[in-house]
């Protein structure tokens, strides 16, 4: 399997545990001197893992790394992954937007700075020099805000290929880890960033390409690997492998099926979004019916994950039309408030920071959404409805007036679902309702959700937990690149199928 | 469970417990100068004002929000107070409603400018007090102005209750009300989650703008009663009377929330705080120390204060 030559990179066994869940599973990856290598799975297939245990962020509980036949320390210790030869660009890029080219090109770069001088001018000789090679049309002195977001992901990648080109241990040239770059940019922009990669290539570089997008893979890479479930379910020539045999060694043939979805009656929708647009959703239209719920997933960048932001009058700049119940409401001018009068509960993504105010209480999070006009709060009062929901939402608490930052995820999310469910929402938006909670926490929430259904409420659930959406949606609708690409129902509404419809899509950009 | 943890019961009174220590020592070194009711009743009386001060700085601190002007609203107020009142001899009827406008609108100019531009209130109200100052020289002619109507010190500072000067009471009752509007009411509990957390309070319907700005509008109106008491305690006005105000405000804000009611901002900590200050200020010059102790302690206890408080917080952070 490692061919004739000694690996670039050759990482064997690598196992990462999570609190009992294994991330990642006896992974091994093999990436030949300058060849692009492509990297492909799930959300929590381990993907993006394996990369962290590379970058020295995450330290694996087994497996060895050796660069070039050497053995390289694991965990990686933090901020020396270059100096082994391994440099990273992530999808934010990790640029430095008020700062200029130059002075981005020349940032962290540790291995050749010295630290008391920076001969500004030479730097600027050699930045330009480096632009010019990789026919990138910027100025060392341009400011990294003004650029396009193409433009951006280059200099990024150069920045990054630059610090591995010549590896400095030992002459020879490094790995470079692009992960996931390109969801945001269009396609013409995505081949400029291919015409980079062939170049580095060219140049004997490295590349592990991690994406999505399976065309992309098919397209730029020499080889690839494919994680599923924390295993590697192989490696393939790219060139030698089908694309149908691709998505199907990242989804799997699972037949498991663990719905416990009820029944659905007949009856008129009790919610209509209609032409619904905002960063990415552009005119999309749905409805979901009373006791239903609706789930909304996509790959990264589809914006499956703007629509509860947007219906809860949460988001930005808007157009598009809500009717719950019969009445109407326009989600541009929607503000939180509008959108609790008419009965809807929005639970974020980002609790820490949109869902629940760690400092405060468990009363004070709690009852915020009921505190009305009060002019005399009756504390007494405010913990025992308190305490009564902790105890209905199996938050497990010592009081109700510890601080919320002291329960563990799962109990915060209940904390969050409760807090909103006992307004008796009759939409209920959900982002990511279960990222970083136990399986048992977990199957409250799904419970609770149920819930909300029994009584005729409509539940819409956003998330790229293709499992979940398996476990609880009655419907769901794949989004791609800000529209709905497809709808699966009853019996198909299956991890796999989901997966499938999120994979193939994909081919309809590349003909377009 | 925390309410009958004794480290937190100590942690809530262990301002007051330092304060009866530092009472104790210097009674026990000057009993017959420090240790007087006499003393007492004027440090008490005088320093109303300075816990007015801190009273209306605590309202925007919970929303997250500094107001670095409210010492130049005190003095900019009493000013004006004394020109209206002693130099163009208007009734006090008429005084005190101009005086507490005053303080209302800068507030709501603070707030204003904070919310509409997006900058950092601190930079906003540094801006506005220093411009509120150079108005205050300017109508002032850079002078002191006494002969203020003798009704207003006659309530400020000459009618005494258990021999302690009325503004203490005024303090008091300010203490009172903001302990309830804090601690329970819907406006309350918004500045909290707009101090605390934001986006949380934004998504569920809380008016964050609306919260700020009102909390702007309160601590001008503080600024201005401190203001009059001011010229009342005095019996005139002075350009910079405000101006020694502030950090000591801030030092008893933030030595305030380590107690009562830890790692929050609390009335009854401020006031707490603040004749914890002056009585180590009174002591400490009582033995013969010279003005240089009010910097070091102000300074000193500020500094101390916030690193008490991450300390407090980080141990809470550990303890999960």
């Amino acid at each position: 399997m490692t061919g004739a030559a000694v690996p670039r990179l050759h990482l064997r066994g690598a196992t990462k545990t999570f609190g009992g869940v294994r991330a990642l599973d006896g992974a091994d990856l093999v990436v030949r001197p300058g060849e692009v290598h492509g990297l492909l799975g799930t959300n929590g297939s381990g993907k993006s893992t394996l990369i962290k245990v590379l970058s020295g962020f995450h330290a694996p509980d087994a497996g060895r790394l050796e660069m070039d036949g050497r053995a390289v320390p694991l965990p990686m210790p933090l901020g020396r992954s270059e100096a082994y030869g391994l440099s990273f660009v992530h999808q934010n890029l990790g640029l430095l937007a008020e700062a200029t080219v130059l002075e981005n090109l020349i940032a962290g770069d540790h291995e050749r700075l010295n630290s008391w001088r920076i001969d500004w001018r030479a730097e600027a000789a050699r930045a330009r020099e480096l632009l010019a090679e990789y026919q990138l049309d910027l100025a060392p002195e341009q400011v990294v805000a003004d650029l396009s977001p193409v433009n951006r992901a280059q200099l990024a990648i150069v920045r990054a290929a630059d610090r591995v080109r010549e590896h400095r241990s030992h002459g020879d040239a490094g790995v470079l880890v692009l992960d996931e770059p390109t969801p945001f940019l269009p396609q013409e922009d995505v081949r400029a960033l291919f015409a980079i990669m062939r170049r580095l290539r060219e140049d004997g570089v490295a590349i592990i390409f991690v994406s999505h997008d399976i065309d992309e893979v098919m397209e730029v890479t020499d080889r690839s690997t494919v994680l599923r479930d924390g295993k590697v379910v192989g490696s393939f020539e790219t060139a030698g492998t089908s694309r149908a045999a691709l998505v199907e060694a990242i989804v799997g043939r699972a037949v498991s099926t663990n719905r416990r979805v009820p029944a659905l009656a007949e009856a008129p929708p009790i919610a209509r979004v209609s032409g619904l647009s905002g960063d990415i959703l552009t005119d999309i239209s749905l409805e979901v019916r009373p006791g239903e719920v609706l789930g909304l997933t996509g790959l990264i960048g589809a914006g499956h994950d703007e629509v509860p932001m947007l219906l809860a009058g949460a988001g930005g700049r808007c157009t598009g039309t809500l009717t719950l119940e019969g009445r109407q409401l326009d989600i541009a001018t929607l503000r939180p408030a509008d959108a609790i009068a008419a009965r809807i509960a929005f639970i974020p993504a980002d609790r820490p920071r949109l869902g629940i105010a760690p400092d405060l209480t468990l009363t004070e999070n709690a009852m915020l959404p009921r505190l009305g006009r009060g002019l005399w709060l009756n504390h007494a009062k405010r913990r025992r409805i308190t305490t009564d929901l902790l105890d209905r939402f199996t938050v497990k608490a010592d009081t109700a007036d510890q601080a919320a930052s002291e329960l563990s995820g799962g109990n915060q999310q209940k904390l969050v679902l409760g807090k909103w469910l006992q307004l008796r929402p009759r939409l209920v938006l959900l982002d990511e309702p279960t990222q970083g909670i136990d399986v048992g926490a977990r199957q409250d929430i799904y419970d609770r959700l149920a819930e909300v259904c029994a009584t005729g409420g409509a539940v819409i659930c956003a998330t790229s937990e293709f499992e979940q959406l398996e476990a609880i949606a009655h419907r769901v609708l794949v989004f791609d690149r800000g529209r709905i690409k497809a709808e699966l129902a009853g019996d198909d509404v299956t991890k796999a199928s989901i997966a499938k419809a999120c994979y193939e899509g994909a081919q309809v950009h590349a003909a377009e | 469970m925390r309410q009958n943890d004794v480290t937190y019961q100590l942690e809530r009174f262990g301002l007051v417990i330092v304060w009866l220590g530092f009472i104790a020592l210097f009674g026990a070194m000057r009993p017959d100068t420090f240790l007087t009711w006499s003393n007492f009743s004027t440090i008490f009386g005088s320093e109303a004002v300075l816990v007015i001060v801190t009273l209306g700085l605590i309202i925007p601190l919970t929303a997250g929000d500094f107001d670095l002007s409210i010492a130049q609203v005190l003095t900019l107020v009493s000013m004006s107070t004394a020109i209206l009142d002693a130099r163009l001899g208007l009734p006090l009827y008429l005084v005190l409603p101009a005086a507490l406008a005053i303080g209302a609108s800068v507030g709501l100019i603070n707030g204003a400018i904070t919310l509409y531009f997006r900058v950092h209130s601190l930079i906003v109200t540094l801006g506005v007090g220093t411009f509120l100052h150079g108005i205050t020289l300017w109508i002032g002619n850079s002078q002191t102005i006494s002969g203020v109507s003798p009704i207003l010190m006659e309530w400020v500072i000459i009618q005494r209750l258990w021999g302690i000067p009325i503004a203490f009471y005024y303090a008091m009752l300010l203490a009172l009300l903001i302990w309830y509007m804090l601690g329970h009411t819907a406006y309350g509990q918004h500045l909290l989650f707009t101090g605390r957390g934001r986006e949380v309070g934004r998504l569920t319907g809380v008016a964050v703008g609306r919260t700020r700005l009102t909390a702007f509008v309160l601590s001008g109106v503080m600024g201005a009663v401190a203001g009059i008491l001011y010229t009342g305690t005095t019996g005139s006005a002075n350009p910079s009377s405000g101006t020694f105000l502030l950090l000591p405000a801030f030092a008893a804000a933030f030595l305030g929330a380590t107690c009562i009611r830890p790692g929050r901002f609390n009335p009854w900590g401020s006031v707490i705080a603040v004749y914890f200050l002056v009585t180590g200020i009174n002591g400490l010059s009582v033995l013969g120390f010279r003005t240089f102790v009010q910097d070091l302690f102000y300074g000193g206890a500020l500094v101390l204060a916030v690193m008490v408080s991450q300390l407090v917080s980080g141990r809470r952070e550990r303890a999960l």
